[in-house]
């Protein structure tokens, strides 16, 4: 199974923020969920990737091609969905793939046709009439119909009725049935990726925080509820963050089958991605 | 490339039934005797100067140039679709004038000017547009259309008004010193290698520009 992506050693600084050292692979045939709060660098790293910003360290591959040596041939084999719309208002859904048609080599008129009618999006509407959801679904539909290999959605799914993003989610489950597809999706929308990311990589402040397969990430983390008392006895080392209330205590456990050997008595609950992410935040700021 | 420069078409649909009607209207006026048919030869410049900065207000509004970056025409297709359209506008504005001054000389509205004098004209006109889109295009593509408007006016105000200045004080008088003939002779050839020697140069400084800039 090759890499469809590979970022190493990543670096951009912006003088107020810096995105420190990012490394992270998109193996073929998979998906990675890109999560972080707000600022952390999800979009400062899409960017990197796509030479929108002039990285200031670091390598990045796509399709084992380097993305600026060979910068043409990467974004022909690479869909993007950007966190807002950028087609023009004045112009309709067919316009815009007339347009695309001439800018990608691999376009797929008849499959845009099919994802614009299944999107309701295929009357001579301008984009200006959309509304958020329609947008996003006519990125998405620009995404698919470039026939790419790599597929770079930064917030994809945001403004989505829950019924569309499930059925966008099953498109992306379909579109990596292929090992030589794969997907980068960067969201905040942690539950989404928790259906669909084969791998996760949690960016905090401009660090990796967190890096590696979903399954395992949400098997080794785990969410210890208990009362302060009993906090008081657990090691801190083995904690990432700690939410100390009125009634008891929540904390988030590094390793859950180590913590359960040392503390038999404690309960510790599975996690989820969002709970990875507040709790590491929580930790940092103490 | 082909598909930003059909974008720019496309975004300008609207835009471009208003200067067809210009044109019709001026070249009415021209026929009427309201305006000089050298009127049609300076709409070359309005036209090719606002054209290219309309589709760069439109790119900025809707933010489609993080997209084209993005995608496989990458930053060199952008500045390149960029000055192939503002060619074809100089072009087509050019020739359209052209086909106005022919009717106008069949219908017998040149006055007392002749035809080849205001194709003469034209074609200088063209030239000036594209030596003033060699200032002006290198600024859009790293300001925006917002910030190098102002440019953009100046330019036009300074071209324009200097020329009305000229007119004014030779209709006042004012006798400006003859140029030697072989000055006046090197004049057309000039202007051609200067506008279209700054254009080409233009492009490249472009280029260089928005390599770095970011999105």
């Amino acid at each position: 199974m090759k890499n469809a992506l590979e970022v190493s050693h990543l670096t951009k600084d912006y003088g107020s923020f810096k995105l420190d050292d990012v490394s992270f692979t998109v193996p073929g045939g998979t998906i990675m969920g890109l999560i972080g709060e707000n600022g952390a660098g999800k979009s400062t790293t899409i960017k990197c990737i796509l030479n929108l910003i002039r990285r200031d360290g670091g390598e990045i591959q796509v399709l084992g091609l380097d993305n600026l040596r060979d910068e043409q041939a990467v974004k022909a084999q690479v869909g993007v969905v950007l966190d807002e719309t950028t087609f023009h208002d004045g112009l309709t859904a067919p316009q815009v793939g007339k347009i695309l048609a001439k800018l990608y080599p691999n376009w797929d008129m008849a499959l845009y046709q099919r994802y614009l009618d299944k999107f309701g999006l295929a009357g001579k509407k301008p984009v200006k009439t959309f509304s958020k959801g329609m947008k996003m679904k006519l990125s998405l539909a620009a995404a698919f119909a470039a026939r790419p290999k790599l597929l770079i959605l930064d917030e994809a799914t945001s403004g989505l009725d829950p019924v569309v993003r499930d059925e966008i989610l099953d498109e992306f489950l379909d579109f990596i049935q292929d090992e030589e597809h794969a997907i980068l999706l960067s969201s905040h929308i942690t539950s989404d990726l928790e259906k669909v990311a084969d791998y996760v990589t949690y960016l905090h402040r401009g660090k990796v925080a967190v890096s590696g397969a979903k399954d395992e990430l949400l098997d080794t983390y785990g969410r210890l509820v208990c009362a302060r008392s009993d906090l008081e006895q657990v090691d801190p080392a083995l904690l990432v963050g700690v939410r100390t209330g009125q009634f008891g205590c929540e904390a988030l456990v590094r390793d859950k089958h180590a913590f359960t050997r040392f503390y038999p008595g404690l309960t510790v609950d599975p996690v989820t991605l969002e709970d990875i992410m507040v709790f590491t935040v929580k930790g940092d700021a103490k | 490339m082909t598909g930003l420069i059909y974008k720019d078409f496309l975004a300008l649909k609207g835009h471009l039934s208003t200067y067809v009607v210009f044109f019709v209207i001026y070249g009415g006026l021209c026929i009427a005797g309201v305006f000089s048919p050298s009127v049609l030869a300076g709409m070359v410049v309005l036209i090719s100067i606002i054209t290219p900065m309309t589709t760069v207000t439109s790119d900025d509004i809707s933010r489609w140039n993080r997209f084209a970056v993005a995608s496989p025409a990458c930053r060199r297709g952008v500045v390149a679709g960029k000055y192939l359209f503002t060619l074809l506008m100089v072009l087509l504005s050019a020739v359209l004038v052209a086909v106005l001054l022919v009717v106008l000389a069949l219908a017998g509205g040149l006055g007392d000017g002749s035809l080849a004098e205001y194709l003469l004209a034209t074609l200088a006109c063209g030239g000036i547009a594209l030596l003033m889109n060699a200032v002006v295009l290198p600024l859009l593509l790293k300001f925006g259309a917002e910030k190098a408007r102002m440019v953009s006016m100046a330019l036009f105000l300074v071209v324009f008004g200097g020329t009305a200045l000229a007119g004014l004080a030779v209709d006042s008088g004012f006798a400006f010193p003859a140029p030697p003939a072989w000055v006046v002779a090197a004049i057309p050839g000039l202007l051609a290698i200067l506008s279209v020697g700054g254009f080409v140069l233009s492009y490249f400084i472009a280029q260089a520009v928005y390599a770095k800039k970011e999105f």
